[in-house]
């Protein structure tokens, strides 16, 4: 009961200690469209950098296209329709989640198929009576024992 | 069940080797443009000399659109001959336009200076708008406007007298 | 002449090593202990050649020997030394050389070590190694030399890639990976000795577990050294952008973390034998697809050296390596089933096979995403991007499920649980773990991944730490021992598992630390006049002053710098610095490490004229967590893999069933 206690109040530490690493961020509040900018900046990307993004890419054709997507978004249009403009301009080629059914079919089959077959696998090769009790070791060589066959 | 197994090992195999070796064949640069088949978006600003230009003024002549930069070499400087004599083979019935990608006026004239200018227009794009309209990525690209200022094609890399052979026809004008 | 003896030293130690191949192969089929010595020699012998060709490039590049492409290529007169002597991996040649270094490193140490023990075994080991490292010699006498001349000599060189000799990370990360790399062959080869002699029980395991431990270690450490690596130098404020040679890298790291957690299983209860065999096949051939991606240009990315001749080499070494296991696998095939049932649903094993699946599963999902792009146009001829939304997005929801299997893993016993052990184990840590996310919503965290996040790695320390206090206490009653001094006895006797605790608790600081930082950071863009000064969150910076030089230790380089001083005191000097063989500046970001989060400026663009500057800044929370839980998974990952007399001796002489020293 000490024990339980005892960890309660690490545990307990521990949330506060990470409370107040947590605190001092100071996560910007940021307002709807600049919020909705960064996102499908996040979602294009950079035409003349390998593989970033044109919201983390600081090169001049990134900053037109920020500066497009800032003006796109004031003048109403939605988030869908921002990235459909530079699809026209560069081709599906310019987003970063490739718009194809199958990127985001076939894993999404293929993993939820994995775990079924695991799923079975266990359910199937399961033994049949229940798991006998752990041995409550008080002396030595029980002790130790039991640390063994607990040894990962 | 016991036979059936080495089925796997072809199973494993084919694919990957499939994809080893079509991976080989091809280049990741070479992307397609949306722009073919459809109106030549406007360019409009002010010239290397400082005069103002737009596209609109050549619609009725075949145009190449020519996206290229001082510091892109050596490709611009293979291509930049092969420009020269376009120009003057075709001179009355194709019209070039230069755009510049990312560069600075006195990177420009240096590089025509050297070179040699054709005499055609250099747009300058400092805000690099007019580089997102096209859907550039890097220098140089060449687009093919016919004489309605529909795009009919877009050449990615150094422009070869190849090239040229395959797409003038395309705009109309006979090589 | 230094060039030629090191690329005669290569011919030679092809030749040494293509003998050693035959003489395994003899040895293995003949079990003649008078030919394995010979292959063995012969090992040694192709190590030494290795060693002195790699010296002769060494020797090369630090004098400037330009008549060398390979040195004209990736040094100048002005790189210094340190650079000069690291231009050894710094592209594509010169790599392969330090891969065949470390090979064959790796090979002599494994054969030597086991040298009068495991007779059947160790000649089919010698022999696959032997035939990696044949491979690698081979492309450097034929398609990849290093040592490839230039006439008429050049008076000078392009020097090292400006990125790569920015930062002395580039010392660590690429021999740490290579490390990591060339280490996963001895289990791959133990596993196809197992297979080829026909010994599928588990004893090549209990042999492997140090053997795959190092090399997992450094593979771990090279991947963090190369996040940080790229959040010091690459300036995007970022660590982590799921590039194709970045997934190349993770991809043998999963499926080897895969094999080490199956291997328990196998070891152990002898489930999950065929499964293992297939891990350490994946992690192998893994490993030279990726070199295979990288080497190429098949897929475009940072760090993509070029396209080569050397890429079809490596493709058909993929295939070859990938067809000969998957034919011995196969074929013995039937002797690997289970020897045992695999436990019930609530059990250890059921718990280490769903961890199998979901590292499998990402290890599918990076392969898949990585590869798509060359799918589609393969098929179409259209061309996508896949890049980090697509990733984050799939493998995400999976990295988080492993979080909630690696606390539970460990806790539950071999065989079965009930549910009221289920209820005692995991109610304290549940409980705990919901706090933290209450906690965490209470600061302000409000996206459901990192909250997830924040809750599981709560609920596994607890675990973790609970486990530990159980077995101190057990201890400490029965031998009336302190708490502390019980629990360090404890420890140091089951090395492996409280290992793997200290490796767990990393692991759960850093997906703490990566999730806070990737939704958490804040960022600005400023142009700051001289004098002027600007705030993001605590920081007040000023722009004092406006320098530009050349570099102290490389005269070719000019630096542009801008002196920002903190206020509450210190100076942050991000660069631009123009090497003369790139044709646009190098971002040298200035960073400031904190506890808490990092203050970290890049200089976009500089007016040279009236001294202002554009500016980026970032605040980025918990970064500098990530490299302190990286250092924790590697020290609990070497008190894992630390050699214990005491107990190997004790079990071995309780007549334990996989007791096999080490």
């Amino acid at each position: 009961m000490r024990r339980q206690l005892l960890l309660v109040a690490g545990a307990a530490l521990l949330a506060l200690a990470g409370l107040g690493v947590v605190a001092t961020l100071r996560p910007a509040p940021a307002p709807g469209i600049d919020q909705v900018a960064a996102q499908v900046a996040a979602e294009l990307r950079c035409p003349d950098c390998q593989g970033l993004s044109v919201a983390e890419s600081r090169t001049a054709a990134a900053t037109a296209i920020r500066a497009e997507i800032a003006e796109l978004l004031a003048d109403g249009a939605s988030a869908e329709a921002v990235r459909q403009h530079f699809v026209d301009r560069y081709g599906a080629w310019i987003l970063l989640d490739p718009p194809n059914p199958w990127a985001a079919w076939i894993p999404a089959l293929v993993i939820a198929l994995g775990l079924l077959i695991a799923g079975w696998w266990v359910l199937a090769r399961r033994p049949r009576s229940s798991p006998a009790p752990r041995p409550a070791g008080a002396a030595d060589a029980a002790v130790r024992r039991e640390l063994e066959e607990l040894d990962a | 069940m016991n036979r059936l197994r080495w089925l796997l090992v072809p199973v494993v195999v084919v694919p990957v080797a499939w994809l080893l070796f079509t991976g080989l064949g091809r280049d990741p640069r070479d992307i397609p443009s949306p722009l073919v088949g459809r109106p030549l978006p406007v360019l409009a600003g002010t010239t290397l000399t400082g005069e103002q230009f737009s596209t609109v003024d050549l619609v009725g002549t075949p145009m190449l659109i020519n996206a290229w930069a001082s510091w892109c070499i050596p490709a611009c400087v293979i291509e930049h001959p092969v420009l020269m004599d376009a120009a003057r083979r075709h001179a009355g019935e194709l019209a070039l336009v230069g755009l510049m990608y990312q560069d600075t006026v006195s990177g420009a004239r240096a590089f025509l200076a050297r070179y040699g200018d054709g005499g055609w227009p250099h747009l300058l794009d400092p805000d690099g708008r007019m580089a997102v309209e096209l859907g550039i990525t890097g220098p140089p690209e060449t687009f093919f406007v016919d004489a309605a200022g529909i795009v009919r094609a877009k050449n990615i890399g150094p422009l070869t007298e190849a090239d040229l052979d395959r797409l003038l026809p395309l705009i109309g004008v006979a090589r | 002449m230094i060039p030629s003896l090191g690329h005669a030293a290569v011919v030679v130690a092809l030749a040494t090593c293509l003998y050693a191949v035959g003489a395994f192969v003899l040895a293995g089929r003949r079990r003649d202990p008078v030919v394995l010595d010979s292959a063995r020699r012969a090992m040694l012998v192709t190590l030494l050649l290795v060693g002195l060709a790699c010296i002769a490039m060494v020797v090369s590049l630090v004098t400037h020997d330009f008549s060398v492409r390979y040195v004209v290529r990736n040094n100048a007169t002005t790189t210094p030394l340190f650079y000069s002597v690291i231009g050894l991996w710094a592209a594509l040649e010169g790599s392969i050389l330090f891969w065949a270094l470390l090979a064959g490193g790796w090979a002599t140490a494994v054969l030597f070590r086991y040298r009068d023990r495991h007779p059947a075994l160790m000649p089919w080991v010698g022999a696959v190694l032997a035939l990696g490292l044949a491979f690698f010699l081979a492309v450097m006498v034929w398609p990849g030399d290093p040592f490839v001349r230039v006439t008429p000599v050049s008076p000078e060189g392009l020097g090292p890639n400006a990125l790569l000799q920015n930062h002395p990370f580039m010392g660590l990360h690429p021999p740490l990976l290579y490390l990591g790399y060339t280490g996963m062959a001895v289990p791959f080869a133990f596993g196809m000795a197992a297979l080829i002699t026909g010994r599928t029980d588990a004893e090549w395991l209990g042999l492997v577990r140090r053997w795959t431990i190092v090399p997992w270690i450094f593979l771990s450490l090279g991947i963090v050294a190369g996040g940080w690596w790229s959040y010091e130098v690459l300036g995007w404020g970022g660590y982590w952008a799921w590039d194709p040679v970045e997934n190349a890298a993770l991809l043998p790291w999963l499926t080897a973390t895969a094999f080490l957690h199956s291997s328990m299983v196998a070891e152990r209860r002898g489930s999950l034998r065929a499964w293992t065999h297939l891990l350490v096949i994946a992690t192998f051939v893994l490993t030279l697809l990726g070199t295979f991606l990288t080497r190429s240009g098949v897929i475009l990315s940072v760090h993509a050296f070029s396209l080569s001749a050397i890429g079809a080499w490596f493709g058909s070494a993929v295939l070859l390596a990938l067809a000969g296991s998957t034919v011995l696998l196969v074929w013995r095939l039937p002797a690997l089933a289970d020897r045992r049932p695999l436990g019930g649903v609530v059990s250890r094993e059921s718990a280490f096979l769903f961890n199998n699946v979901l590292f499998i599963g990402i290890t599918f999902a990076v392969l898949f995403g990585t590869l798509f792009p060359l799918l589609v146009d393969a098929f179409s001829g259209a061309k996508v991007s896949v890049g980090a939304p697509w990733f984050d997005r799939v493998a995400g929801p999976m990295l988080i499920a492993l979080l909630f299997l690696m606390g539970v893993g460990p806790a539950l016993p071999w065989g079965g649980a009930s549910w009221r052990t289920v209820v005692e184990r995991f109610g304290l840590p549940v409980l705990v773990g919901v706090l933290a996310v209450v906690l965490a919503m209470a600061v302000g965290h409000r996206e459901l991944a990192v909250l997830a996040v924040i809750g599981l790695a709560t609920f596994v320390v607890v675990v973790a730490v609970d486990e530990v206090l159980r077995g101190a206490a057990a201890r400490a009653r029965s031998r009336a021992e302190a708490v502390p001094v019980a629990a360090w006895r404890v420890a140091t006797r089951n090395r492996r598992r409280y290992g793997g605790y200290l490796v767990h608790a990393g692991v759960c600081v850093m997906a703490v630390a990566i999730a806070v930082s990737a939704s958490g950071a804040s960022e600005a863009t400023v142009v700051l006049a001289t004098g002027e000064t600007t705030t993001l969150g605590a920081y007040r910076l000023t722009n004092r002053a406006l320098v530009q030089e050349p570099l102290a230790d490389d005269a070719r380089v000019l630096e542009t710098r801008v002196d920002l001083t903190l206020a509450g005191g210190g100076t942050l000097r991000p660069a631009l610095r123009d090497y003369p063989n790139s044709t646009s500046p190098i971002a040298t970001p200035a960073v400031r490490a904190g506890i808490g989060e990092d203050l970290y400026v890049t200089l976009l663009a500089y007016d040279p004229a009236s001294g202002s500057v554009t500016l980026r800044i970032f605040v980025n929370p918990l970064v500098s967590w990530i490299w302190v839980g990286g250092g924790l998974l590697g020290m609990g990952a070497v008190f894992a893999a630390w050699p214990d007399r005491r107990l190997e001796r004790v079990v071995a002489a309780a007549g334990g069933a996989a007791g096999t020293a080490a």
